[in-house]
Formats: structure tokens, sequence, C-alpha cells
């Protein structure tokens, strides 16, 4: 394996809109990585696990988590993700919602999300909370490199 | 419910009163009555023992003064014989003690004219008898002993005189007697009236204390059973206000719910708006270059609408579209965080006024000194026991208001004064600010209402906050303001925690 695994990035959001616009500042922050989309828990919990090309049977990949799903919560998928059984529980997960109650962000941390970041209706804060994915995401991408060599 | 009940008991209450008094009365009526019976008895029986000692009086009376009267005549009829002078004082006492007991007879028959008149014809004969007596002793005296025994033995007038006066008397013994029969057979007849008054009163005495007694019995049970009912209908209505009580928390639950759903969820469309209101900020910015490289370049190609559209027009929309979005972000972030103050459990601990309100005074230390304004605060302060952070969100609440609200005239003066009111304590915040228009006293306590010129930045939050947590902790708040010349907010609490109005979660 002589090729660097790049990480693939699973975004689960309804909105098409804040998709969009979280996909833009992504790539406005410099980074090329593949972006699958998903609009609903079902089809995305699907392919986290079952499909040939998705994280639980191929390669490194970084989650991308909206709260508020049209068919469950967004925290049962985490909650999934995270199980002591899965094969995707060292998978870091960014919680991505326009809830700051410290509850629901608690709880998140609890089921083991990687980072919780609040959808800031500013759009300046938007693109730095972006920007700092970005930053994440390089930084994720190191063990990575580790693992491969 | 209890309403009734307690109506209910109250007339049998006044029932069984009244009633236990007639039974009294009725009692105490028996009672009298049978006393003055007695009474009567004890007075009927004086006159009757009077009558007794009158008849024997009399009888008495009429036995000396037939003795006197015989002895009066056996004396003289002695002398006649032998002229011993013992013969004529033995007649001379006995002559001399008779009227004295006429007199008498007269006297004790004055009640009974035809006894009276009885003892008049006894004095009267007795009277002649004693005259005739004296003659005979006279003509003995003279010498005349033949004379007078001649006028003894052949007229004596003194035998028919005996004769009356013996039938006379005996007339007015057997009046009396028979009087005294008559008497006895009236007191006899009164004796058993007596007798039974006293046994109907002491019957009636029974009766009245057994009814009574039945009636408190019956009283005592209905009461009983009022109570048991009362306490059934106590336990119900408990059941019914926890009841109410979860109806409340349910209905509350939902509103924080709702408040939840409705900001998190309106915030999710506003992300779109205001991010993709920059995209096209950004976009304007190529599109603005252009126009300006077109101007400078071909001129000719360049409209003026197309110009204006990128220079100001599309600016300007974005411009609004970023104000109004960032307010809506603003007040949905208010409903937010009011419903999450209305999720926080109030833990009530003792407060010392003073050092929390020295604590907001140092914090707004910078902006007073700013404004050469002052906060005063007047010691000594009453106690409280209440949730503290709550107490200090209200307070800095109201004395930011008094800053923030001053006016231009003056700097600023807050005075914050405490006093304990019948178990509740009043703090007033009083201000030398702008004032509040009458007709806003109410309205500004109003979730995003606000008064007066709209000068200073804010979303008409802050007292619609203070408001929902003063009625949390048990008080009120209220709004005192002459406009121009400052506004007073009293917040009234009770001096300890009563635990949660509404919700607790």
């Amino acid at each position: 394996m002589s090729e660097v695994q790049s990480v693939n990035i699973i975004m689960i959001e309804d909105d098409e809109g804040h998709a969009r616009l979280i996909e833009k500042n992504i790539r406005r922050a410099g980074i090329s990585n593949g972006i699958t989309h998903f609009l609903d828990g079902t089809r995305a919990l699907d392919y986290l696990f079952t499909a040939p090309h998705g994280p639980a049977l191929n390669g490194p990949a970084l989650i991308l988590l909206d709260l508020n799903l049209p068919d469950m919560s967004g925290t049962d998928i985490l909650g999934k993700i995270k199980a002591e059984d899965s094969p995707i529980k060292r998978t870091p997960v960014v919680v991505l919602t326009t809830t700051d109650d410290t509850r629901e962000i608690q709880r998140c941390y609890d089921l083991g999300c990687n980072v919780y970041i609040t959808k800031p209706v500013n759009y300046e804060s938007f693109a730095d909370a972006i920007r700092q994915l970005g930053l994440f995401l390089s930084v994720i991408q190191v063990p990575e490199t580790e693992a491969d060599a | 419910m209890r309403a009734r009940i307690g109506r209910t008991l109250r007339i049998t209450n006044e029932r069984v009163g009244r009633a236990v008094l007639v039974f009294m009365a009725i009692g105490f009526a028996a009672l009298i009555v049978a006393g003055a019976a007695a009474v009567n008895m004890v007075s009927r029986n004086q006159a009757h023992v009077d009558a007794v000692t009158h008849t024997y009086a009399v009888g008495n009376l009429l036995a000396e003064f037939q003795a006197y009267s015989e002895r009066a005549e056996t004396a003289r009829r002695g002398f006649l014989l032998d002229s011993q002078s013992d013969y004529l004082r033995t007649m001379s006492t006995a002559l001399n003690a008779l009227p004295t007991r006429t007199q008498a007879l007269i006297e004790l028959t004055s009640d009974n004219p035809a006894q009276q008149r009885r003892a008049r014809q006894l004095a009267d004969l007795s009277g002649q008898h004693g005259t005739l007596l004296r003659r005979t002793v006279a003509l003995v005296a003279r010498g005349d002993r033949d004379e007078a025994v001649l006028a003894f033995r052949d007229r004596d007038e003194g035998l028919p005189l005996i004769a009356a006066i013996r039938r006379i008397s005996a007339d007015m013994a057997a009046v009396e007697d028979q009087l005294l029969a008559e008497r006895e057979a009236g007191q006899r007849s009164s004796v058993a009236n007596f007798f039974i008054i006293v046994s109907v009163a002491g019957a009636l005495l029974v009766i009245m204390a057994m009814a009574s007694l039945l009636l408190m019995r019956r009283y005592g049970r209905d009461l009983n059973r009022s109570r048991d009912e009362l306490a059934l209908l106590n336990r119900g209505l408990e059941s019914a206000v926890a009841e109410r009580t979860a109806d409340l928390q349910r209905a509350n639950d939902e509103i924080q719910r709702f408040a939840y759903i409705v900001s998190h969820d309106l915030r999710s469309p506003l992300v779109n708006v205001m991010g993709f209101t920059a995209e096209l900020e950004a976009a304007t910015k190529p599109l603005a270059e252009l126009v300006d490289r077109v101007e400078a370049e071909a001129p000719a190609m360049l409209t003026e609408d197309a110009a204006n559209a990128a220079r100001e027009d599309l600016p300007e929309a974005a411009g609004f579209i970023r104000s109004s979005t960032q307010k809506m972000d603003r007040l949905i972030n208010a409903i937010l965080q009011l419903s999450r103050e209305g999720r926080r459990v109030l833990s009530p601990e003792p407060v010392d006024l003073v050092s929390l309100l020295d604590g907001i005074r140092d914090t707004l230390a910078h902006r007073t000194d700013e404004l050469d304004g002052e906060i005063r605060i007047v010691e000594p302060m009453p106690q409280l026991v209440h949730d503290r952070l709550a107490l200090e969100q209200i307070l800095a609440n109201l004395i930011e208001n008094a800053i923030k609200y001053r006016s231009p005239e003056r700097p600023p003066l807050v005075t914050i004064s405490a006093r304990k009111e019948r178990g509740r304590v009043i703090v007033d915040v009083a201000d030398n600010g702008r004032g509040i228009e009458a007709k806003d006293h109410q309205r500004i306590f109003d979730l995003f209402r606000r008064s007066g010129a709209q000068t200073e930045p804010g979303e008409g939050i802050g007292l619609a906050h203070v408001r929902a947590l003063a009625y949390r902790m048990g008080g009120t708040i209220e709004c005192a303001s002459e406009f121009g010349r400052g506004s007073t907010f009293s917040l009234s609490l009770p001096a300890t925690s009563q635990g949660e109005k509404g919700e607790a979660r």
C-alpha cells in the first residue's frame, strides 16, 4: 500500500443549503477530500456500515453529523457509530447543529462525539468554524499517514 | 363541595343549638313551676297552721270564758249560802277576767262576721250576767240576804243567761271546728296538687334532659360523619390539586419544548439565509470589479441599471437581509434563553442583599465612573432566603436599565433600598433617569416591548425575564415612574422562598 489513502468526508445533513454552505467553506479552507453527502439517517447508516466504499469496510473517514434529521435523531446515529462493538467507533465525528443547548452538547460528548460545532447564523463565525474544521481535518490526516506507513 | 358541607353543618349546628335551648327553657320552666308550687305550698301550709292555731285559740278562749262564767255563778251561789268573802273574791276575779276574754274573742273573730256577732252576743250576755251577780252581792252586803236568796230562787234571771251563754259558746266552737275541717280538706287537696305539679315538672325535666342528650348524641354522630366526609373530600381535593399541577406541568413542559423547537428550527433556515447572503455579498465583489473594469475599458457597454445594481442595489439588499437576519437571530436566542431560564431549578439559600448589590455595583463601576454616576446602596437591608443567581439577575437587570436609560441632562444616580413588610421583602431600585410614560408601565414587562425613544440597543427582553423570574420566586415586580424625572422598580418577594411557583425541573 504505497498509495496514501485520503480521508473520506461523510456529511449527514438534511438541509441542502447547510450542506452546500459547509462544502463551499471546506473547499475555501483548502480541503479537497472527497465529500459524500446523505440527506437522511437510514441511508447514511447503511453506507457507514455496509457499503463497500464505506468506512467500515474501506479506509479512513470523518463524519459530519447534523442532529436534526427527518427519520431519526442524530444522537441515535452517534450512539451507533460509537457503540462498543462498532467497527467504526474510532472514526472521528463532528457534530454540527443549530442547537447550543448545554445538555445536548454534553450528551453528544458522553456518546463519544469528537467535536461539537454550533452552526452560527453569523456568516463570519460560521466560516471560521468551518475553517477550524479544515484545520482539524488536516490534523487527523496525520495518524492516518502513520497507520499507513 | 366543601362550602356546601360547611353550610349544612352550620344549619344543623344552629338547629341543634336552638333545640337544646328550647329543651333547656322547658326544663327551666318546669323547675320554676315546681319552685313556685313549693313556695305556694309553704305559704298555704303556714296559712293552715295559722288557721289551726286560730281555731284552737278561739276554742281555748271559749273554754276559759265558760269556765270563768261558771265559776262566777258558782261563787255567787256559795256567797248566797254563807256570805264568805272567799266566794266574793273568787267571783270578782272571774268577773274581772271575763271582759278580756270576750274582747279577745271579738278580736280573734274579726275575719268572720258571724262568729264576731256571736262573740259580741257573748260579751253582752256576760255583761248582763255580771250585773246580775253584782246586784245579788250588793243585796247581801246591805244585809238583805233573804231578799237576795228570794230573788235567786223565784225569779233568777241568771239561768236563761247561763243557758244562752252555753248555747252560743257551743255554736261558736262548732263553727270553728267545721272551719278547721274545711281547711284541712283544702290543705290535703293542695298537698295532692303540689305532688302532682312536682312530679309533672320532674318528669318534664327528665324528658328534656333525655331529649337533649339524644339530640347531642345524634349531632355528634352527624359531626363525625361530616368530618369523615370532609376528610374524604380533602383527599379528593388533594388528588385534584395534584392532577391540576400535573396538567400545568405538562402544559409548561409543552411550552418549554415548543420554545426549544421553535428556536431550534427557526435558526436552521436562518443559517441558510445568512450563509447565502454572505455568498451573494462575496459574489457582488467580482461583479462590481467587472463593472468598474467595463466602465474603464468599454463604457458604451455599461448600462446605468447594471452599474447601480452591482454597486448599490445588491449590497444594500444584502445589508438589509443581513441586519434583519441578525435581529431575528437575537430574538430567537432570547426566546431560547427564557426557555432555558424557565427550566433552571431555583435553589434558595440565605442571601446577603448588601454584598450581592456591592458585587453588582463593582461590575458596573467602569460604566458609572465613565458617566460620573453613582449607585447608592441604603443599609441596612433585611435578610432573604432565595435563589442567589435569580436575585442577582433581577437586580442587575434593573440597575443596568437604570443606568442605560439615564437622563441626558444629569449624571445617573441609582438608589437601592430594601424593607421588610409582613413577611415580604420589598427592594426598591430608584433612578433619576428619563422615566417611563404611564401608558407603558405594564407594557415594558412584556416580551419584545420597549418604551420611549429607541436610542439604546436592546431587544425588549430584560424586564420580561425579570418579571418571569420574580413570578417564579413567588414575587411581583412593579414600576412607578414620572416621565422625565425617574423611575422606581419595586421587587416584592416573600422573605423566605415558598418553593417554586409553577414547574420545577
